[in-house]
C-alpha cells in the first residue's frame, strides 16, 4: 500500500475515533495517536525517505491536509464535547430553587420606633428639626408654663409621677416635689422658645409618663410626637394644611380627614383632628365607635400665655402646636390589640414588623 | 353630660335630624360620644307590682320574689337589688327580652331556685347611670303595661363630651343655647319669680359665709309647708333621662334644676338646723381640727382641715357642694325647706370630692364653676316648683350673701386679629351674629367689636377667647388649607440624631431586633446586679409609685431586658437578640433633676440563628449525636457580644478600640470587659453572671452589653480620609507562636505590629490550637501575615529577612516559640 492511501487510510480510523470520543481527555488521546510526536501521521511520514524524490511533493501536500482536515474535526469535537460537559455540569447542578435562602436576617425596628421615624420624616420633609427635651421634668415646664391652672386634677399624683427632689435635705425629707415624669412632650415646647428666637419649626419625639395600670389600652409609658411652629404670619389655616397633609402621607391619601374644635389649655383655639375610618371608609363600624371617624391627635394655636411664659412676642408672631400618640396610631394602623405587646420583649412580636 | 331629645326640644326649636345634629355638634366643639334611643330593646319589658319578698334560703345577698305581671300566676324572681319592698312596682324584663345591655333573660337557677325574669334597674333599661338598685315606679303605674308605653320613653338621648372650659353647658338652658346657637335658631329658658307668702325669709334663717374666696355666694329660700311624695310622672322621666333616680318631689326638683340650669342645690330639712335667735343660723366655713360628719350615704367621714362645710351652730351639716349631712336629710316628715343655692371655689370642691372619692352630678358642676349670677333665679325655680308640685309656701325674700358680685368681662375683638390668627376673612356682622347667638352683647359692629361676656361663660377673658367662639360656630371646615410660608426654615436631624440612628441601623445589620422596656424599675435591681453607687449617687425614686416593681428609674437598662430574656424563655424562644436605645437616670444628694444619659444595650442567647437546611452542607448531613442542635450555628458566646460592637466601631468610624478585663459584678469573671474607645471607658460587654440571671429567672447563657450613646457619638468619625487601595500583590506567611496561656492576643499582636517595619501590612488570627503538640499551660496562636510595598511587587527574597528579623523579636518581646513556620 502506497504512503497516500495508508494515509487516507488513517484519516479514515482517525476520523471515526474523533467522532466517537466520549470526553475531552479520550479525544486528546486520539490526537496523540495519531497526530503526537510519535504517533500515527508520523510514523506513515517515517517512509518518505524511500519515495522517489518526484512524488515526495505529492506525499507532503497530502500529508497536509490530512493534518488539518484532523485537527479541525479535532477542534469541533472538542468544542461539541466542551458544550456536552458544560451542559451535563449544568445539569448535575440543578437545585430545587423552592428550598428557603441562606442569610442571617438583620433585625427589626421597633413598631413604635418605626412610626416615630415616619412620622418625624414627614415633617423634616416639611423643613422642621427635631428637638428633644429632659423625660424628668419641672412642674412648671410640665404644666405652669403650659397655662394649666394651680388647681389642674391633671397636676394631682394621681394624674402624673412625681419624682424625690434631693435638692436638699429639707425638701427631699418632705417628699414634696415639683420634679416629675413628663406627661406629655409638650414642655419641649416651652424649653425650645426659651433657648431659640423664631422662626421655630420642631417635632419633639419622645416618652411620656402617666400614673394607668397596665391593660389592653393603656400603658403607663408611652410615646407622643409634639410639633410646634413660631412664625411670622402662621395661621389656623397654616395648621389645619400642615395636619391634612401629615394625615395623608401616615394613612393614605384615600382617606378623608377633618377637624374639630376641643379643648386644650395650651392653645386657644384648640382643635382635634380625625381620619376617616380605614377599615368602613368612613360608613360607621365597630372599629370607629360607628362614628366613621378615628381621632388622631390635637392641636390648636398657641395661646398667648404660653408665649407669655416663654418671652415670645405675641404681636409680632403666631404659631401652632400638635400632639399625638404614637402607640394610638399603632393601634389604629397596625391592629395591634394590647399595646402591653409592645414592652415585653418577645421575639415573635418584635420579628412581625 | 346626658341630654334628652324630648326636653332639649322643649326649650330650642331642633329644626334638623339627630344624626344631624350630632355632626353639627361634633364639628363646633361638643363632641357627642353616644346616642342612646330608650324604649328600644325595652319591648319584653312590662311594670310589675312585688307581690311578696322573701330571703333566699342559700344567699345573704338574694331575695326571693313573686312579681304580678298582670298575666294571672305572679312570676317566682331571684332578685339581688336591696332597696324595694313588697307592693313596690317595678320594671320587669320577661324571659326572652333582651336588654339594652345585651343581655338577654333566661329562665334560670340561682342559687337553686329557680326565677322566671329580672327586676331592672334604669341602668339596666339604657334609661341612666343608676343601676344600685332597683327603679321603684310610681304606685298608679298600671301592673301589665309595656314599660316603654308606660314611661313614654322613645327618647332620644344623647351624651355629650363637655370639655373642662364650658361649664355652660353641663346644663339643658346651656345645651338650648348652644344648640340654638349653632343651628342658627332660638331658644326660649324658664323663670319667672315663685309667689310668695308668709314670714319672710330672713326673719327664718341668716347666712354667714366666714370666707368668699371659696364661697363667693351664697343664697337660701325657705319653703314651708311642703308635702314629702313621689314625683310628678314627668319629673320622674326628666331626672331619669338626665341620669338620676327618682327620690321624691323635693329631692327631684333640686335634681331637675341642676340639670335644666346648671346651678346644684341643696335642701336642708329646716327643722334640723340649729339655731341663733330663734333662725336656723348657717355657716359656711372650712373644717376645724377633728370634727367629722355623717354624710347621707351613712358614712362618718373626718375632715381634712382645708374641707369647706355648711354648718349650723351646732357643726357641720354639709360638705360644700359635695353631698349633704344625714341629719339635716330631707324625709318623709319635712315640713320646712331651707333650698341651698350657692357657688364654690371649683378647686376647694374639687379637692374635697377627691379626696373623699365622691365624685357627683353637683361636685362636677362646682368643680368646672358654676355662676355666682344665676344663684337667684335656680332658688327662683325650684321654690317655685315646689310651691306648685309639694304645696309648699315660699317665704318671701332670698337670703343673699354675695360680697364681690362677678360683673361681665368686657372685651374688644379686632377682626384684624381674626384674619391673624385664622387666616380668614369673616365680616364684622357675621361675627357679631354668632357671638350675639351665644348670649353676649356687641356693639360697634365693624373693624372692632366692642363685646360683653356673660358671667356663664368664665372660660371668654381675652380677645383670642372671642376668636375662638367665632371661629368654630362660623366652622372650622370652611377654612380653606395652607402651608406655612417659612422663609427662614430648614429641617432636618442633627449630627447627634443621625448618628443615632446610624448605630441603630448597624445593630439591626448585626441581628439584633430592636425592644423597648418601662423605663421604671425595681430599687432591688441594682442589688440584684451588685452595681455600686458613687458616693452622693442615687437612684430617682417615685413618691407614689404604682408597684414596688416600678418605684424607681432604671440606673440601666440591663434588668429590663434581662426580664425580656426571661419572658422569652419562658415562652419557649431561645434564640434572643435584643438591643434598646433608651435614657438611664441618676440622680445624688443635692440634685433636683437627675442626669439622663441615652444607653445602647443589647442581649444576646440561645444561637443566631434556627436549624437550616445547609447547616448539613459541609457539616455532615447529621451532627455527631444525630440531633437537630448540632447542626445549628454555635452557642452564642462573648465573641458573639465582642463581634457586634466591632462592628458598630466600624459602622461609626471610631478609632483606638480596646477591652480590658475589669471588675464588673453582674458579669461572669474570665469573660467580662470594659469597652474603651480613644482611651475612655464607654461601656461593658461580656457574658452575664449566672448568679444575675438566676435573680432574674433568666437562662445561662446570656451575653450583653451597655454603652453610652453620647460617647460612641463623640468617638465617631464623619469624614475618613482616602487611603490608597492596593496595587500591587501582597506576600503572605502564615505563622504559628506557642505562648503561655496568660500571654493575651492583643499583646503579641501589639509585638507583631511593632516589630513588622514599614512592609507588614496586616496580621490576622486565624486559628487557636491547644493539645497534641503544644505543652501543657501553652497555646498555639496562628497568624496570617500580609507584607506588601505600596510601589512595587515583593517578592518572597526580598521579604523573609524582615519576616524572620520580626519573628525573633516577637519570640522574645512575648516568649514566644514557632510552631512549625508558614
Amino acid at each position: 500500500m502506497g504512503i497516500i492511501e495508508q494515509l487516507h487510510q488513517m484519516k479514515g480510523q482517525a476520523l471515526e475515533r474523533i467522532s466517537a470520543a466520549q470526553d475531552l481527555s479520550g479525544l486528546d488521546a486520539t490526537r496523540v495517536e495519531f497526530l503526537g510526536k510519535k504517533g500515527s501521521l508520523t510514523s506513515i511520514l517515517r517512509g518518505l525517505g524511500s519515495l522517489p524524490a518526484d512524488e515526495r511533493p505529492m506525499v507532503g501536500k497530502v500529508s497536509n491536509e490530512v493534518r488539518v482536515e484532523l485537527e479541525s474535526a479535532i477542534d469541533t469535537r472538542r468544542e461539541e464535547l466542551r458544550t456536552m460537559e458544560l451542559e451535563a455540569k449544568v445539569a448535575s447542578d440543578a437545585v430545587d430553587v423552592t428550598l428557603p435562602g441562606r442569610v442571617r436576617m438583620p433585625g427589626r425596628e421597633h413598631l413604635i420606633e418605626r412610626i416615630t421615624r415616619e412620622v418625624v420624616e414627614i415633617f423634616v420633609g416639611l423643613g422642621y428639626r427635631v428637638a428633644e427635651g429632659p423625660e424628668v421634668e419641672l412642674a412648671y415646664y410640665n404644666f405652669t408654663a403650659l397655662n394649666t391652672p394651680e388647681a389642674h386634677p391633671a397636676r394631682s399624683a394621681s394624674d402624673t409621677f412625681y419624682v424625690r427632689d434631693l435638692s436638699s435635705a429639707e425638701v427631699s425629707a418632705t417628699g414634696e416635689s415639683d420634679v416629675l415624669l413628663r406627661t406629655h412632650t409638650s414642655p419641649a415646647q416651652v424649653r425650645v422658645m426659651e433657648a431659640q428666637k423664631p422662626p421655630i419649626y420642631i417635632v419633639v419625639p419622645g416618652k411620656v409618663y402617666r400614673p394607668d395600670a397596665p391593660d389592653p389600652s393603656h400603658l403607663p409609658q408611652f410615646t407622643q410626637v409634639e410639633g410646634l411652629v413660631v412664625d411670622e404670619g402662621i395661621t389656623f389655616a397654616d395648621l389645619k394644611g400642615t395636619l391634612e397633609h401629615f394625615c395623608h402621607e401616615m394613612f393614605g391619601y384615600d382617606r378623608k380627614t377633618r377637624i374639630r374644635p376641643h379643648f386644650f389649655p395650651f392653645t386657644e383655639p384648640s382643635a382635634e383632628v380625625d381620619v376617616s375610618c380605614g377599615i368602613c371608609a368612613g360608613a360607621g363600624c365597630r372599629f370607629c365607635g360607628n362614628t366613621g371617624w378615628l381621632e388622631i391627635l390635637g392641636c390648636g394655636m398657641v395661646d398667648p400665655n404660653v408665649f407669655g411664659y416663654a418671652g415670645v412676642d405675641t404681636e409680632r408672631y403666631t404659631g401652632f402646636a400638635f400632639g399625638m400618640g404614637v402607640e394610638r396610631i399603632a393601634a389604629l394602623k397596625y391592629g395591634l390589640p394590647d399595646l402591653r405587646m409592645l414592652v415585653e420583649g418577645d421575639m415573635r412580636f418584635l420579628r412581625q414588623f | 353630660m346626658r341630654v334628652s331629645m324630648k326636653w332639649l326640644q322643649e326649650l330650642t326649636d331642633v329644626s334638623v335630624t339627630v344624626p344631624e345634629l350630632v355632626d353639627r355638634l361634633d364639628m363646633t366643639g361638643t363632641a357627642v360620644e353616644a346616642v342612646h334611643t330608650l324604649g328600644e330593646g325595652l319591648e319584653g319589658v312590662v311594670v310589675g307590682q312585688v307581690v311578696s319578698k322573701e330571703a333566699h334560703p342559700e344567699a345573704d345577698k338574694l331575695w326571693v320574689t313573686k312579681v304580678d305581671v298582670g298575666d294571672g300566676e305572679p312570676l317566682q324572681i331571684v332578685c339581688g337589688a336591696q332597696n324595694f319592698e313588697a307592693g313596690d312596682k317595678v320594671p320587669v324584663a320577661l324571659v326572652g327580652t333582651t336588654l339594652p345591655g345585651g343581655l338577654t333573660i333566661k329562665k334560670a337557677k340561682l342559687r337553686g331556685v329557680e326565677s322566671f325574669g329580672m327586676n331592672c334597674s334604669a341602668a339596666e333599661l339604657g334609661a341612666g347611670s343608676d343601676h344600685q338598685g332597683l327603679q321603684i315606679l310610681p304606685q298608679d303605674a298600671p301592673v301589665g303595661m309595656a314599660y316603654a308605653e308606660y314611661a313614654g320613653s322613645s327618647d332620644t338621648v344623647l351624651e355629650l363630651e363637655i370639655t373642662p372650659n364650658r361649664p355652660d353647658c353641663l346644663s339643658m338652658s346651656g345645651v338650648a343655647r348652644e344648640v340654638a346657637a349653632v343651628l342658627g335658631t332660638t331658644y326660649e329658658l324658664p323663670g319667672g319669680a315663685p309667689a310668695e307668702a308668709g314670714e319672710p325669709a330672713d326673719a327664718l334663717a341668716m347666712v354667714e359665709i366666714e370666707d368668699a374666696t371659696l364661697c363667693p355666694r351664697y343664697t337660701a329660700r325657705l319653703i314651708r309647708g311642703v308635702r314629702i311624695g313621689p314625683s310628678p310622672d314627668w319629673l320622674a322621666e326628666r331626672v331619669t333621662a338626665a341620669g338620676a333616680r327618682s327620690i321624691n318631689n323635693v329631692v327631684d326638683i333640686t335634681n331637675f334644676v341642676m340639670f335644666e340650669m346648671g346651678q346644684p342645690l341643696h335642701a336642708f330639712d329646716a327643722s334640723t338646723l340649729a339655731t341663733t335667735d330663734g333662725r336656723a343660723h348657717i355657716i359656711v366655713r372650712t373644717a376645724r381640727e377633728g370634727e367629722k360628719l355623717t354624710t347621707l350615704d351613712g358614712m362618718e367621714r373626718p375632715l381634712a382641715s382645708d374641707t369647706l362645710l355648711i354648718c349650723d351652730p351646732d357643726g357641720p351639716v354639709a360638705l360644700a357642694g359635695v353631698m349633704g349631712g344625714e341629719h339635716t336629710e330631707v324625709s318623709e316628715k319635712t315640713v320646712d325647706i331651707l333650698l341651698e343655692s350657692a357657688a364654690f371655689h371649683p378647686a376647694s370642691v374639687s379637692r374635697t370630692s377627691r379626696s373623699l372619692s365622691l365624685i357627683s352630678e353637683a361636685s362636677t358642676r362646682f368643680e368646672r364653676g358654676v355662676d355666682p349670677n344665676g344663684c337667684v333665679a335656680a332658688a327662683d325655680r325650684a321654690a317655685q316648683l315646689m310651691a306648685d308640685l309639694c304645696d309648699g309656701t315660699v317665704a318671701p325674700g332670698v337670703i343673699d350673701v354675695y360680697p364681690t358680685p362677678v360683673e361681665p368681662v368686657r372685651l374688644t375683638l379686632r377682626l384684624a386679629t381674626i384674619a391673624k390668627v385664622l387666616g380668614v376673612e369673616i365680616a364684622p356682622d357675621e361675627a357679631a351674629g354668632i357671638l350675639e347667638r351665644l348670649g353676649m352683647t356687641v356693639e360697634n359692629a365693624a373693624a372692632v367689636l366692642e363685646v360683653s361676656v356673660p358671667t356663664y361663660r368664665p372660660d371668654i377673658t381675652r380677645e383670642i377667647d372671642l376668636v375662638e367662639e367665632v371661629l368654630r360656630v362660623w366652622g372650622m371646615e370652611r377654612v380653606a388649607s395652607t402651608l406655612p410660608g417659612g422663609r427662614q426654615r430648614i429641617g432636618g436631624l442633627d449630627s447627634s440624631q443621625r448618628w443615632r440612628e446610624r448605630i441603630g441601623a448597624a445593630m439591626r445589620a448585626c441581628g439584633l431586633n430592636e425592644t423597648m422596656t418601662y423605663a421604671f424599675g425595681d430599687a432591688a435591681d441594682i442589688e440584684r446586679l451588685g452595681m455600686e453607687f458613687a458616693p452622693g449617687e442615687a437612684l430617682v425614686e417615685l413618691l407614689d409609685p404604682m408597684s414596688t416593681e416600678q418605684s424607681v428609674l432604671r440606673r440601666t437598662l440591663l434588668p429590663g431586658l434581662l426580664r425580656s430574656v426571661s419572658y422569652n424563655q419562658r415562652r419557649g424562644v431561645r434564640d434572643i437578640h435584643l438591643y434598646e436605645m433608651g435614657t438611664a437616670f441618676v440622680t445624688g444628694e443635692g440634685r433636683k433633676m437627675p442626669k439622663e444619659r441615652k444607653m445602647l444595650c443589647g442581649v444576646l442567647a440561645g444561637r443566631w440563628y434556627p436549624a437550616a437546611w445547609h447547616d448539613a452542607e459541609g457539616a455532615g448531613r447529621h451532627g455527631a449525636n444525630g440531633s437537630s442542635d448540632a447542626l445549628r450555628g454555635p452557642e452564642i458566646n462573648f465573641f458573639d457580644g465582642k463581634g457586634v460592637i466591632e462592628a458598630l466601631v466600624v459602622e461609626v468610624g471610631a478609632s483606638r478600640f480596646k477591652v480590658r478585663d475589669a471588675d464588673i459584678a453582674w458579669l461572669q469573671p474570665g469573660r467580662r470587659a470594659e469597652v474603651l474607645l480613644g482611651g475612655d471607658v464607654v461601656g461593658w460587654l461580656g457574658e452575664v453572671h449566672p448568679r444575675v440571671l438566676g435573680a432574674f429567672d433568666a437562662d445561662p447563657s446570656v451575653v450583653a452589653f451597655e454603652l453610652a450613646v453620647d460617647a460612641l457619638v463623640r468617638a465617631a468619625t464623619p469624614v475618613r480620609p482616602y487611603v490608597d487601595v492596593p496595587r500591587y500583590p501582597a506576600v503572605e506567611f502564615d505563622v504559628a507562636l506557642v505562648v503561655e496561656e496568660a500571654v493575651t492576643v492583643e499583646r503579641v499582636l501589639d509585638a507583631v505590629r511593632s516589630a513588622g517595619g514599614k512592609l507588614l501590612d496586616d496580621v490576622r488570627l486565624f486559628d487557636v490550637y491547644r493539645g497534641t503538640g503544644v505543652a501543657e499551660g501553652r497555646k498555639s496562636l496562628a497568624f496570617a501575615l500580609t507584607y506588601r510595598a505600596p510601589d512595587r511587587t515583593l517578592t518572597d527574597e526580598e521579604v523573609r529577612p524582615q519576616h524572620e528579623r520580626l519573628l525573633r523579636k516577637v519570640a522574645s518581646a512575648v516568649g514566644a516559640e514557632l510552631r512549625g513556620a508558614e
